[in-house]
């Protein structure tokens, strides 16, 4: 009892800690991108391109840089893809934030507010951060293929396991009519 | 993503020619300028990223606007702009839609018609990085993360083929040193 409480307040600080770091990680790239592009837009037309995801966790380019078999073009893809990454989810998450934001100022004015369509909207907007921050903390310590290694490897276990247990079910149907046949 | 950027933008670049067309001193046709920029001076330019690259050098550092004499002559200041402008907002979308190793092969296409050394064009590109002002202004922040991402790891691709040929002559024969 005792251990598992140690265990789970590790767990804790450790996401703790990481969520420290990504925060840091996430105010220098602010200041990074208003030194590099002061003037830059962000339009609200292009708030959302699932193409534009797809291209940033895209595996296609993962086996291009694969094929090359330079490992250093592998780190240096991982890092470059990380980046983009990072700054897609963190960059998502603050203008749900200030969607929000400006939706509850106009609230606080509205006379007639629905309870209920008010606490759905915040229930998603809590959902979506708190996916944003697996994200992020996914991107930084596994890489932005992560997600899909992992499904992948999902799949490819739930296929074996699909094969073995065909195979599995025979040798038990089978082991009891051999079983008194041996010594 | 760009077919619909494409239409959008197309749709703007349209919108001052229709102005122009109740205008009746100054009867311009819809599309001129845009369709006279890509039919008589882009098609004429082998690769998209030589395109983007032309188009950001038709913008003033200073000021973000856009001048060609020749648009200008015909369509006036503001059609051209338009124009200029969304032309490059399309070819930006359509390198950002580009895999990783069709990147590879344009910028090796743009390197071939610098007719610069490929040593020389990598490492100054990897070093002076102007790719970064080619980018058009008012587009996703996250765009132009990926697209000078991709230019970095294009430069890396292609610095790497050209030492593997160097170290490997007779392997260089068989995969030419830059693009397919």
């Amino acid at each position: 009892m005792m251990s598992t409480a140690i265990f789970v307040a590790l767990g804790i600080l450790l996401v703790l800690v990481l969520l420290l770091i990504a925060k840091r990680k996430e105010v220098e790239e602010r200041e990074g991108e208003r030194a590099a592009a002061p003037a830059q837009c962000e339009c609200r037309d292009n708030l959302q391109r699932p193409e534009l995801v797809l291209r940033i966790f895209s595996r296609e380019d993962k086996e291009f840089v694969l094929q090359m078999r330079s490992p250093r073009l592998q780190r240096m893809y991982k890092e470059e893809r990380r980046r983009v990454a990072l700054h897609w989810v963190r960059k998502t998450s603050r203008e749900v934030s200030m969607i929000m934001r400006t939706h509850r100022l106009i609230s606080r004015l509205s006379r007639n507010l629905d309870a209920v369509a008010e606490a759905k909207l915040l229930w998603q907007y809590l959902e979506l951060r708190f996916i944003c921050g697996l994200l992020v903390l996914f991107i930084e310590i596994f890489g932005p293929h992560a997600l899909h290694d992992l499904a992948s490897y999902a799949g490819e276990l739930s296929q074996l396991i699909g094969r073995t247990l065909p195979d599995a079910a025979a040798a038990n149907r089978v082991a009891p009519s051999e079983g008194p046949a041996t010594p | 993503m760009p077919r619909q950027q494409i239409a959008w933008h197309r749709q703007k670049a349209r919108q001052p020619h229709e102005r122009a067309m109740n205008d009746p001193a100054k009867l311009v046709t819809p599309n001129n300028a845009y369709d006279d920029l890509q039919h008589r001076t882009l098609s004429g330019i082998p690769c998209d990223l030589a395109r983007l690259i032309y188009l950001a050098s038709t913008r003033d550092y200073n000021s973000g606007v856009y001048h060609h004499e020749g648009l200008f002559a015909r369509y006036g200041s503001e059609s051209t702009r338009v124009a200029l402008r969304a032309a490059h907002k399309d070819i930006f979308y359509r390198l950002i839609a580009l895999s990783l190793e069709e990147l590879v092969n344009e910028l090796g296409i743009y390197v071939r018609i610098s007719r610069e050394a490929p040593a020389g064009f990598i490492h100054a590109w990897q070093e002076l990085e102007p790719y970064r002002v080619a980018v058009p202004m008012e587009v996703d922040s996250t765009m132009v993360q990926l697209f000078q991402s991709n230019i970095r790891l294009a430069l890396e691709v292609l610095r790497f083929r050209q030492e593997h040929s160097q170290a490997y002559p007779s392997a260089s024969s068989l995969q030419p040193l830059l693009g397919r």
